[in-house]
């Protein structure tokens, strides 16, 4: 029944075929070029690029969370920074008022998210379209504003002076001060998530989210609760968003208002965009990309908008699903070659 | 008794003048944002850097000595050829596919980055502050009022007098409205709607250019400026009415108000967060805010 209502209208290509599709295979191989980077990072002992590597990760998760809401379930929103920005908040706060653990940082910046994700849902979902868009936007800039007016939360300062922390893993334990590490735990919670949204869109609630995409009106029909659903999609990339801002303090030591801006929710659009629209791996590879852009960009100029900007809108008006939706088909076929080609050279 | 009328005299008065400046303003800003929107249903996002390329438009020029009432011509006509070209080389690209709310959304707010830079890139990243073309000021029942502000009131205002004749009063007018009602109805009947789309829009375009010029000698010049006022004029489309003429006007007169009266009362730097406050207030109770779409009116 579900299925009929999928292929009633055009859908984005349904990733769900076989426990190991296109997708999860460029899943793989991202993890594959990080850990070589990370080998040839640290053995030239190059700090610098592997923070700029974690933070590339810790974006591409706030770029997650737009693409479950605007890629899975055709809910643009405009503000995104601010389920990223009370995280990184909350777990600021925590890590230099609180304790200095990992874990308490982090459940009390994805019980934030949620709170705040559920309050901010109940109110973005009254409306649709373009209107969802704006009120996102107005939210998080109510919020921005209360924060940057606020001087116990360090007005225009931010918080400074976060302490660097031990992160434990049962037996295992690390230093957040030391890059390699650091990165490599980003990169395991990171693709952890990824899997874990992955799965996620996969299953039932995944397929509710793809028809509420492509119709809402007729989900009820079918028995499911529309509302509902989108509440769930918007308080999950809350807390996605909200996870992955937590662990912004720890990679910097400090958090600034600017993570609660416009400009932070945009960038995270971009990202989504560029790197390919409800493909999740997408955002993470544009969130990449884009930061080794910009790095490269801003070696040689300052005005690294006029590129990203042009590389975006060619990527609005060209490439509807971004880098990997434009790779995906190509990687697909040569799947289909090869099984083909299997069957053939099979006795 | 004397002391109510001291204080309506000598603090709301002036506050409210203050605020009816910057509306009128605002409302310049607006309308080009809600006409865009009520005919093409396009949130230009990239609309706070065509005020801000106005205003650094109107310096140039100022500074090979074109004299300020010229500007207020030929900063306008300039915007429009750039308003055209973005209709039919950006907006046209994207605007008949189905998620064309979004995608316009995204392209604006993309050639808005890149106008932003650009503009860094040409003029530096410093704050200019053009002459105050009128000088001096006035005193009215008491309160000195600056020469310049009164003429933003009263040149404004005329110029929101002048845009609601155009839009429903002119024979242009009618064909934009009938445009944003039924678009196949208008075109069988024989208006140009592609060309009306193109003029539209660069017609939105000029007027923000044209608020540029107008608030550069009150607000100082420099790339990011349109960035703070266009949060000003979502919210009043918004609450006004996303398309609506009317609510535009009455919005923004209304909001401006609330925020220079606001600001009295409670610590300016909060007076923003109230009026953004206001807005998610009216989205959740009234989506469509308080009056209706252009075609509709």
């Amino acid at each position: 029944m579900r299925e009929a209502v999928m292929t009633a209208v055009s859908l984005p290509r349904s990733p769900s075929r076989g426990p190991l599709n296109a997708t999860h295979w460029l899943a793989l191989l991202f993890l594959a070029v990080a850990l070589v980077f990370a080998a040839v990072a640290w053995t030239t002992g190059n700090g610098f690029y592997l923070r700029l590597a974690t933070e590339a990760l810790i974006f591409a998760g706030l770029a997650m969370s737009v693409d479950l809401l605007l890629g899975y379930t055709g809910l643009l929103s405009l503000g995104q920074a601010l389920y990223f920005g009370l995280g990184a908040y909350v777990s600021a706060l925590v890590l230099r008022d609180g304790a200095p653990s990992f874990w308490l940082a982090t459940g009390a910046a994805l019980a934030a998210g949620a709170l705040a994700g559920l309050v901010g849902g109940v109110i973005a979902n009254r409306v649709k379209g373009v209107y969802f868009a704006l009120i996102t936007f107005g939210l998080a800039q109510v919020v921005a504003k209360a924060v940057y007016n606020t001087r116990e939360l360090g007005a225009s300062d931010g918080i400074i002076g976060i302490p660097q922390i031990r992160v434990t893993l049962g037996p295992l334990a690390l230093d957040t001060a030391d890059p390699l590490s650091f990165f490599l735990f980003v990169l395991g919670l990171t693709m952890a998530v990824y899997a874990g949204l992955a799965y996620l869109m996969d299953a039932p609630f995944g397929r509710t989210l793809a028809a509420i995409r492509a119709n809402e009106k007729r989900v009820p029909f079918l028995g499911f609760n529309a509302w509902g659903h989108k509440l769930a999609v918007y308080v999950l990339a809350a807390c996605v968003a909200a996870l992955s801002g937590a662990l912004y303090p720890m990679l910097r030591g400090f958090v600034s208002p600017e993570l609660l801006f416009f400009h932070t929710s945009g960038n995270a659009v971009v990202t989504v965009i560029v790197g390919g629209v409800g493909t999740l791996i997408g955002p993470i590879a544009g969130s990449v990309l884009l930061t080794a852009l910009r790095s490269v960009v801003g070696s040689w100029t300052e005005h690294h908008l006029i590129v990203v900007g042009v590389i975006f809108m060619l990527s609005v008006i060209f490439l509807r699903k971004g880098l990997v939706g434009a790779l995906l088909p190509w990687l697909e076929r040569r799947a289909a070659a090869r099984a083909r080609h299997g069957r053939r050279s099979a006795p | 008794m004397a002391e109510t009328i001291d204080y309506l005299q000598f603090i709301l008065a002036p506050q409210a003048l203050n605020g009816l400046s910057l509306g009128v303003a605002v409302v310049l800003m607006a309308l080009g944002l809600t006409i865009i929107f009520g005919l093409l249903d396009v949130i230009n996002m990239a609309h706070g850097e065509f005020y801000a390329m106005g205003a650094f438009l109107a310096l140039s020029l100022a500074g090979l000595g074109v004299g300020f009432w010229a500007l207020l011509v030929l900063v306008p006509l300039l915007m429009i050829p750039i308003g055209w070209a973005a209709e039919r080389w950006l907006i046209q690209r994207v605007f008949h596919s189905r998620d064309r709310h979004i995608l316009t959304l995204l392209l604006t707010f993309g050639l808005g980055m890149i106008l932003e830079d650009v503009l860094k890139l040409a003029y530096g990243p410093n704050t200019m502050r053009p002459e105050t073309p009128i000088a001096g000021g006035t005193e009215i029942l008491g309160m000195f009022l600056p020469n310049y502000r009164l003429f933003l009131i009263g040149f404004g205002l005329a110029l929101i007098a002048a845009v609601w004749v155009v839009v429903f009063r002119t024979r242009l007018g009618a064909m934009v409205r009938a445009a944003a009602f039924d678009k196949d109805m208008a075109s069988s009947l024989g208006v140009p709607v592609r060309r009306v789309y193109a003029g539209t829009f660069a017609f939105g375009v000029a007027l923000a250019g044209l608020s540029g010029v107008l608030l550069a000698p009150i607000y100082s010049v420099f790339p990011t400026m349109g960035r703070d006022f266009i949060l000003m004029a979502f919210t009043v489309v918004i609450v006004g009415g996303m398309g609506s003429i009317q609510g535009a006007v009455v919005a923004g007169l209304l909001l401006t108000q609330v925020q220079a009266i606001s600001s009295l009362y409670i610590s300016p730097v909060w007076s923003d967060p109230l009026v953004f406050g206001i807005m998610v207030l009216v989205l959740m109770v009234r989506p469509r805010g308080l009056f209706g779409r252009l075609g509709n009116a």
